[in-house]
């Protein structure tokens, strides 16, 4: 019989993490399935752009992707904006115990009232911010045009900061900051570096503020119709291709971090105890600002989860 | 296989004289319809977040600038401008047609709208002077065509979003190839006049050109709000765009006073109308090259192509070639946005520059302007003129094969196009 | 049909010139915020203008699809009319109402898929929900990042604006039929430029 077709888009290029995951993916899947499966990899937008894969996903047009987390608050599941939440995770092992914990696959649970089936959490990594001022102290942030993406846990979290927020495409970034339009920026350094954009930066500080993740999801209708074994075979590609995506994604941002250094193009400051007490401290106030929005239950089920203390 | 049925059900379609983008709708809907799977629910998706991308709208935002320019008197200050520096030469007004086509390119973005805001006052004006029609309408039809060269640009920006390269590099890639060319169709002017000893204006007075400058001065500082902007990192290509609107309604309103407010609303919805027509053809041809992609036919080919061993130098004739043919039907919209998805995949394979290619693309989409049968230029010319398209076609020669030898250069020395961005640090 | 005519010309006009304004006051408020004026930089700070790219789009977008179908009456769709235009005029007649026919026929389409595709991705629920009835596979639809608003009712742009531009090019057919006029928009006409003064360089023509 015609192995069954999966149309995987995503939105990034194939040499990313992301990407070579998805590769990762499609080698494991139709390995594991002897062939019932054939699972074409679209990369850089090249069927479905960021703003429209979410809805062809939920029409069926494509059957599985691989947004960002923050794509789930605008598809009506907002605790998924907790992930933007500024210092909430101190390291991989707070957030692994989140996403491959129960508080993970309760939150992909409810994707499914969306028609979505969640399947597992992909790592970028923790960001950094960048400018043309050293970033010490909050202080230094005050009329900054920081670039984020659409979020409004981030648009809070540089307000907080006394930022003003430029919500703006990845694809334009590195133009903007290249000519001055915004003045700098938050990203792990795997996109930092392969966007070139500590090119067009004189500063970064290592804050590890925030977190940049994946979900990998598919259409539902599409995945529970799958023959048993395929799922099976599909379920076991995933969890290895995850630790694949995973690792990669730590060593990527681990060796992008060191070339930016070692390119001189842009000076690299890792803050110091105090100072990353000081950022938390103007960050805090974002975790009660939002809670509304993203679900207090969520927050502190997540703060339970790691042993993070707000108050501290 | 599919490449084929594809390409043949759109030939078909436009040739009963559809528009074009109904012609490209209703091929993608066929094919949906009979030879994929994909559903169809991503159809009505596509239309409308095809264009749900700011850099499009760069294009409503120029066009609307445009046309507070044409109907505010910045092009009349500008020919004033430019005949009163090279009028006296051979050429006369005609060699200042090329150049106010050039100044007004610099702040335009559209070839046809620098046909008439240059043609339309300029071409009565040399007829009265003892120009023969055939020699004005040849040189102002060609000149017109550095709108789309010489930044801004909307098909450059349409390459842009077809092809994802950046707005501002190939801006600033346009810049040399657009005075060079200015250059060569001034030079083709200058020597046909000199040759049939047409008339010349009088020398000006320093006084009468410091004069004619100050007075096109308000519509030469947009060239410094849109390029100088961009560049300064005060806006993004499409806030540059907008700003530029409002400037020219500014300009056209309160500075020169050539315009009522009352006026404003017309020119509001012939910017609309014009611009929604563009958007609907990028609508339709987005999902085109979706339909390309889903298919892999760009991807096919580019494949099958290395496999043939095709260096870029055979490639880039056969694109000039494939272009200029299809420059014969339709217009530099449709063309950038059918081929750019499919060759471009092909081009970057080969080792082309995209900046570069998107380049050649525009200069080979100018000649196209230009001639018949399907050539807006052509038909904006004859419209100011009144002359047949047979009889302007003839008149276009001289310069379009200026153009064409000055297409063969862009194409074989890349570094015309790719030296500006790079020593701006934008490559 | 007057009416029609009017609501759908001061539509895109509005559409058009609200963009320019919104992009106008975001790009000032962008730099007015950035100088350091003590209160008055926190009151700019204060003031919210991330949406104003996502609106500006949805506007543009509305305003292509509108002003497509206003495009139709103006005749101001470009087509291959090379083959057309060496015909006779029977067959001149027959091949531009096979064209026209096309017009309705796609246009139509897309209005009816648009109208699905807007009842899937949000219509059906809030419309079963507020009927109280079950909304099945039915799921709540997304909202645009920005500004949150639902996108079934963005969307909506496609069906109307697709519907509107099937009526023009019915209207346009029904007219050629009676008359034999197609609407021509002359690429080569500016408006008021016809009545500008002689220019005034020819004066000094020796
Ligand atoms: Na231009
Ligand atoms: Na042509």
């Amino acid at each position: 019989a015609d192995p069954i077709v999966i149309k995987f888009s995503h939105v990034v290029a194939p040499d990313t993490p992301k990407g070579k995951a998805a590769e990762k993916f499609k080698t494991l899947a139709e390995e594991k399935t002897k062939g019932a499966v054939k699972i074409e990899v679209y990369p850089n937008s090249t069927l479905y752009k960021d703003k429209e894969e979410m809805e062809a996903l939920q029409m069926g047009a494509v059957q599985m992707l691989a947004p960002s987390l923050a794509k789930f608050g605008p598809l009506g599941v907002k605790e998924f904006e907790v992930f933007d939440l500024p210092y909430l995770f101190r390291n991989y092992d707070d957030l692994h115990k989140v996403t491959q914990g129960d508080i993970g696959a309760g939150l992909m649970t409810k994707l499914e009232t969306k028609g979505v089936k969640g399947l597992a959490y992909w790592d970028n990594g923790f960001k950094v911010m960048s400018a043309n001022k050293p970033l010490k102290t909050p202080d230094d942030y005050k009329g900054l045009k920081m670039r984020i993406q659409s979020s409004k846990v981030l648009e809070a979290e540089m307000r907080a900061l006394g930022a003003n927020p430029q919500v703006m495409p990845f694809s334009e970034t590195y133009q903007a900051l290249q000519t001055g339009v915004v003045d700098g920026t938050e990203n792990p350094p795997s996109n930092l570096f392969t966007q070139k954009m500590h090119e067009v930066q004189k500063n970064a500080t290592v804050t590890n503020h925030g977190y940049l993740g994946y979900a990998v999801i598919a259409n539902k209708d599409f995945w529970e119709k799958l023959p048993e074994d395929v799922r099976t075979g599909l379920d076991e590609a995933l969890k290895e291709s995850t630790d694949f995506a995973n690792q990669i994604a730590k060593e990527e941002n681990d060796k992008a971090l060191e070339a930016v250094k070692a390119s001189g193009k842009t000076e690299v400051y890792t803050p110091t105890e105090d100072e990353i007490k000081a950022m938390q401290k103007a960050l805090a106030p974002v975790h009660t600002e939002m809670a509304d929005r993203i679900g207090k239950d969520v927050i502190e089920s997540v703060y339970k989860a790691t042993g993070f203390d707000p108050s501290k | 296989m599919s490449a084929l049925i594809i390409f043949g059900l759109l030939m078909m379609l436009m040739l009963t004289g559809m528009p074009i983008s109904i012609a490209l709708g209703l091929t993608v809907l066929t094919f949906l319809f009979t030879m994929t799977s994909v559903p169809i629910e991503a159809v009505a998706l596509k239309l409308f977040t095809g264009i749900e991308k700011f850099e499009i709208m760069a294009i409503p935002f120029f066009i609307l600038a445009g046309n507070f320019l044409t109907h505010g008197g910045v092009a009349k200050r500008m020919i004033v401008f430019a005949s009163s520096m090279v009028g006296h030469w051979h050429g006369g007004l005609g060699l200042a047609g090329v150049l106010a086509c050039a100044l007004f390119a610099a702040v335009s973005g559209s070839s046809p709208a620098t046909v008439v805001a240059i043609g339309a006052i300029l071409l009565p004006a040399m007829i009265k002077a003892g120009f023969p029609k055939s020699f004005g309408a040849g040189v102002i039809t060609t000149s017109g065509a550095l709108g789309i060269l010489i930044p801004p640009s909307i098909v450059m920006v349409m390459y842009a979003v077809a092809t994802n390269t950046s707005v501002g590099a190939l801006f600033m890639a346009g810049v040399i190839p657009g005075f060079l060319l200015a250059m060569f169709l001034g030079l083709t002017t200058w020597y046909r006049a000199r040759k049939n000893n047409y008339p010349r204006q009088p020398k000006a007075s320093v006084a009468t050109r410091i004069k004619a400058f100050r007075d096109s001065m308000w519509g030469l500082l947009l060239i410094v709000v849109v390029m100088g902007g961009i560049y300064s990192g005060i806006f993004t290509p499409t806030e540059a765009a907008a700003m530029s609107a409002v400037y020219a309604f500014v300009v056209a309103v309160f500075v020169y006073k050539d315009m009522g407010l009352k006026d404003v609303p017309k020119v509001l919805l012939n910017s609309a109308s014009m611009s929604a027509m563009l958007l609907y053809i990028i609508t339709n041809a987005v999902m085109f090259s979706f339909i390309m992609t889903n298919e892999q036919i760009p991807q096919t080919l580019a494949e099958w192509m290395l496999a043939q061993g095709l260096g870029p130098i055979i490639f880039l004739l056969a694109v000039n070639v494939l272009l200029l043919l299809a420059g014969n039907f339709m217009e530099p919209s449709s063309i950038t946005l059918i081929f750019a998805p499919i060759l471009f995949p092909m081009a970057i394979k080969l080792g082309i520059d995209p900046i570069h290619f998107g380049i050649l693309m525009v200069v080979n989409m100018e000649v196209g302007m230009c001639h018949p049968p399907v050539g807006l230029n052509l038909y904006v010319a004859s419209g100011i003129t009144k002359m047949g398209i047979t009889e302007l076609t003839i008149a276009v020669w001289p310069w379009l094969l200026t153009m064409l030898g000055f297409l063969v250069l862009v194409t074989y020395v890349p570094e015309l196009s790719l030296w500006l961005p790079r020593v701006m640090g934008m490559l | 049909m007057k009416w029609l005519d009017h609501l759908e010309e001061i539509f895109i006009t509005a559409l058009i010139g609200v963009a320019t304004l919104i992009i106008f006051i975001a790009v000032v408020h962008r730099y007015a915020s950035g100088l350091p004026l003590g209160a008055f930089q926190d009151f700019l700070l204060s003031i919210h203008m991330s949406w104003a790219q996502e609106l500006c789009i949805i506007l543009f977008v509305w305003m292509a699809k509108f002003g497509a179908a206003y495009g139709v009456r103006q005749g101001i769709h470009v087509g291959v009319d090379v083959l057309v235009n060496r015909l006779n005029a029977d067959n001149r007649r027959r091949m531009t109402t096979v064209a026209l026919s096309a017009g309705i026929l796609f246009t139509g389409i897309v209005a009816i898929l648009g109208a699905r595709m807007v009842w899937e991705n949000g219509l059906a629920y809030v419309a079963l929900n507020a009927l109280g009835m079950d909304t099945g596979s039915h799921y709540e639809g997304p909202t645009t990042p920005d500004l949150e608003w639902p996108t079934w009712i963005v969307y909506m742009a496609v069906p109307l604006g697709s519907s509107l531009m099937s009526f023009r090019f019915m209207q346009v057919l029904a007219n050629f039929w009676r008359t034999g006029d197609l609407p021509h928009h002359d690429h080569g006409h500016v408006e008021g430029l016809d009545e500008v003064e002689p220019f005034p360089i020819v004066e000094q023509k020796p």
